[in-house]
């Protein structure tokens, strides 16, 4: 069994103590002027990775992330970055509450169609009809992908940021917070079923799918444990949780779940992804799962292995070599644009007066850390490029940081208090 | 049919009470309990059969009528076929039945769940009050204990003072309103960026916030008498939380309100509300139809 030798036992550690305790510092100072925390830890990235450390220090940033210069060390982060990946999708799947949606009924429907239908139109149509600019050769077999994934890029939308927005704004529980809530759930639930499909049929770990044995095998996955696997877990997590170590049974089992469902997807040629955020729907939408046990297990990944994640995006590319101002602006437009009319249409439709309507627009254009997280995977199956990477990732942070106030620009008043879901 | 009538009519008294009879064993329970009921309500009682009006059936509930002494005047009898769900809620429309009384099991079976029974698909088309019996008694029930569910809706004024009228008719002195405390994504919101004491000072808001709400509707319901009324907030998942809460309470009646929207097949999988309790009654569940636009 080849191991780890003591010096690079040491580099590990310390490369990963160096990633949590800058990041914990900076989004504490970001928190004061309310930015996102993913800004903090992103920036961590930037500061000790090839942009800025790597281009004025390349000796020290090398010493401490030896990625390309020591195979065991580079080995074992990217099974953590890997890992964390896989856990943040776990609970990203865990808020996914498929009643919630239902619970809206037709303002939350419309309002989830909407802002994922045109959205995925023009990032689509934007990468297929100009796939020059970002790179992508016409007519070449990653080009329909690419589209896709464009498509798919464009209609995500970020639950824990809109869900921190409306908390600050005290919208969270009013009737316009919960269709926000549950749009975005159905943007997730969507977009990460379409980007497993893109993951699996572009061949990511050089493995390519079917098409059509890809569809079945989301598909079939996905409606096994929506339908038979969430009953099964509704029976056996009382049992869980009254016969087993509290809250060490129920942890041990959960997460150890979300491992078993992405091996399996990953092993039946559909991203590892796909398998922990199903897993974490199914579990996360159990009437048995205790308050107290989510909320460790979100403490768990937001603040051990998101961090880890987010940090190591910075250390892998130089963001100000790739920052192409023509990608980033076309991006930014197409992602404004798309969000903002297509979340609001669907709003409208769904009944919603003009103002709340764009409101819930910019509220669903918040694409934070899920946008992150999805070019981070296109990017390492090799569908994007550096600059279209750090466009998505300027787009992620932008639309997240701008929402809130153009938020508060719009919602009516009568939509603060007493007009709860 | 004049379903205007129907409109804006209050959710009580129960002028009119509907029996749904199926000739089951369990039809003496369900005819003394609706009997007891109208004795209390001082309503009409209608008995409707959907399906084949044969002598042995009318011989049979002659021969139940006259065992549970039930005042002939005060009773019609409709014998009708057809689907038993449509017919039955459309004789209730025609009649202007203001509460029908339905024996029901505490569980399906999975498929009959799923396919909808009889008794739970009317509870979620029924155009007034449904009240499903579980263990139904000729001698009738002695609601002792009855818990109300306080939903943010216009309705939930209506069924409370709906619970009151009924625990006022039956002589019970305990009614329990109970809301639950339930926000979707709380945990994930608070994961990155909060301390202990914001966490728990957002939770004990959410928690006051509807607390304060629900003492505003109990405020605001009609007392009568020596009815005690006890406001409880429980947490959990709509719907599951108050099952679970009226189990624990060894609840009599559970009251809620009718169903907002049309509930379908997809609500059944994806259980919510009202679901969590029509899958598995606590206790004898009233769902008051309340009629407000």
């Amino acid at each position: 069994m080849a191991k780890l030798t003591h010096s690079d036992l040491i580099t590990l550690l310390l490369a990963i103590s160096t990633m949590l305790i800058l990041s914990r510092i900076l989004a504490e100072f970001g928190k004061r002027w309310k930015l996102p925390v993913v800004m903090g830890e992103l920036l961590v990235g930037i500061l000790l990775g090839p942009t800025i450390l790597g281009t004025f220090a390349p000796e020290i940033s090398t010493l401490l992330f030896p990625l390309k210069t020591n195979a065991n060390v580079s080995i074992a982060l990217d099974g953590i970055f890997s890992l964390s990946v896989i856990m943040l999708l776990f609970v990203a799947g865990m808020e996914v509450q498929l009643t919630t949606v239902l619970r809206q009924g037709r303002a939350a429907i419309s309002t989830g169609l909407g802002s994922m239908i045109l959205p995925f139109a023009t990032g689509f149509g934007l990468a297929w009809y100009f796939p020059q600019w970002f790179d992508c050769e016409p007519g070449s077999q990653n080009h329909f992908l690419f589209a896709l994934f464009m498509g798919t890029a464009m209609s995500i939308s970020a639950l824990p940021v809109i869900a921190r927005i409306l908390m600050d704004m005290n919208l969270f529980r009013t009737s316009i917070g919960m269709i926000i809530i549950a749009s975005a759930m159905f943007n997730d639930l969507v977009g990460w079923l379409i980007f497993s499909f893109i993951l699996s049929v572009g061949g990511m770990g050089g493995d390519k799918g079917d098409v059509g044995y890809t569809i079945l095998y989301i598909l079939a996955f996905g409606a096994f444990m929506l339908f038979i696997g969430r009953r099964i877990i509704d029976r056996v997590l009382p049992w869980i949780q009254t016969r087993l170590s509290w809250p060490g049974g129920v942890l041990s089992m959960c997460l150890g779940l979300c491992l078993l469902c992405a091996a399996f997807t990953e092993s039946i040629h559909i991203h590892a992804i796909l398998g922990s955020f199903i897993a974490g729907i199914a579990i996360g939408d159990s009437v048995h799962l205790r308050e107290q046990a989510r909320e460790i297990i979100h403490q768990f990944v937001t603040n051990f292995f998101a961090p880890l994640f987010f940090v190591s995006i910075g250390l892998k590319v130089n963001f100000i070599e790739h920052f192409d101002l023509f990608i980033v602006s076309v991006v930014l437009i197409v992602a404004f644009v798309g969000k903002v009319l297509g979340a609001g249409i669907g709003a409208r439709l769904g009944g919603l007066s003009r103002r709340n309507a764009i409101a819930v627009g910019f509220g669903l254009n918040a694409r934070g850390a899920m946008e992150i997280i999805l070019g981070t995977l296109a990017f390492e199956a090799g569908l994007i490029t550096q600059p279209v990477f750090v466009a998505l990732v300027v787009m992620a942070l932008i639309t997240s940081i701008a929402s809130g106030p153009l938020m508060r620009r719009f919602v009516d008043e009568v939509a603060v208090p007493n007009a709860r879901a | 049919m004049d379903y205007q009538k129907l409109k804006r009519r209050p959710s009580y008294p129960f002028e009119t009470i509907g029996v749904a009879l199926a000739f089951s064993p369990r039809l003496e329970g369900v005819l003394g309990e609706a009997w007891k009921l109208a004795l209390a309500f001082d309503s009409q009682l209608l008995l409707m059969h959907i399906g084949e009006r044969t002598r042995n059936k009318e011989s049979k509930l002659d021969e139940l009528v006259e065992r549970l002494g039930i005042d002939e005047q005060k009773v019609r009898i409709i014998w009708s076929e057809g689907d038993p769900v449509t017919t039955l809620l459309d004789l209730c429309k025609l009649n202007i039945v203001d509460l029908l009384v339905l024996g029901a099991m505490r569980k399906e079976n999975m498929l009959r769940f799923y396919l909808g029974s009889v008794a739970r698909s009317v509870s979620r088309k029924a155009k007034c009050s449904v009240l499903l019996l579980t263990e139904p008694k000729a001698e009738g029930t002695v609601f002792k204990k009855l818990v109300v569910n306080s939903v943010e809706s216009p309705k939930t004024i209506h069924t409370i003072n709906t619970a009151i009228y009924f625990a006022e008719h039956i002589c019970s002195k305990d009614i329990v309103v109970a809301t639950e405390v339930h926000q979707p994504g709380l945990a994930m919101t608070m994961a990155g960026d909060s301390t202990a004491g914001e966490a728990s000072k957002i939770k004990r808001e959410f928690t006051d916030e509807e607390a304060n709400r629900m003492h505003a509707i109990v405020t605001r319901c009609r007392k009568q008498g020596d009815i005690e009324i006890t406001e409880k907030i429980i947490k959990g998942k709509p719907g599951f939380a108050i099952r679970q809460f009226a189990e624990t309470k060894k609840a009599d009646l559970l009251v809620i309100n009718s169903p907002d929207v049309k509930y379908g097949l997809i609500d059944r999988i994806f259980t919510h509300d009202m679901e969590y309790i029509l899958e598995d009654l606590p206790c004898n569940v009233l769902i008051v139809h309340s009629r407000v636009s």
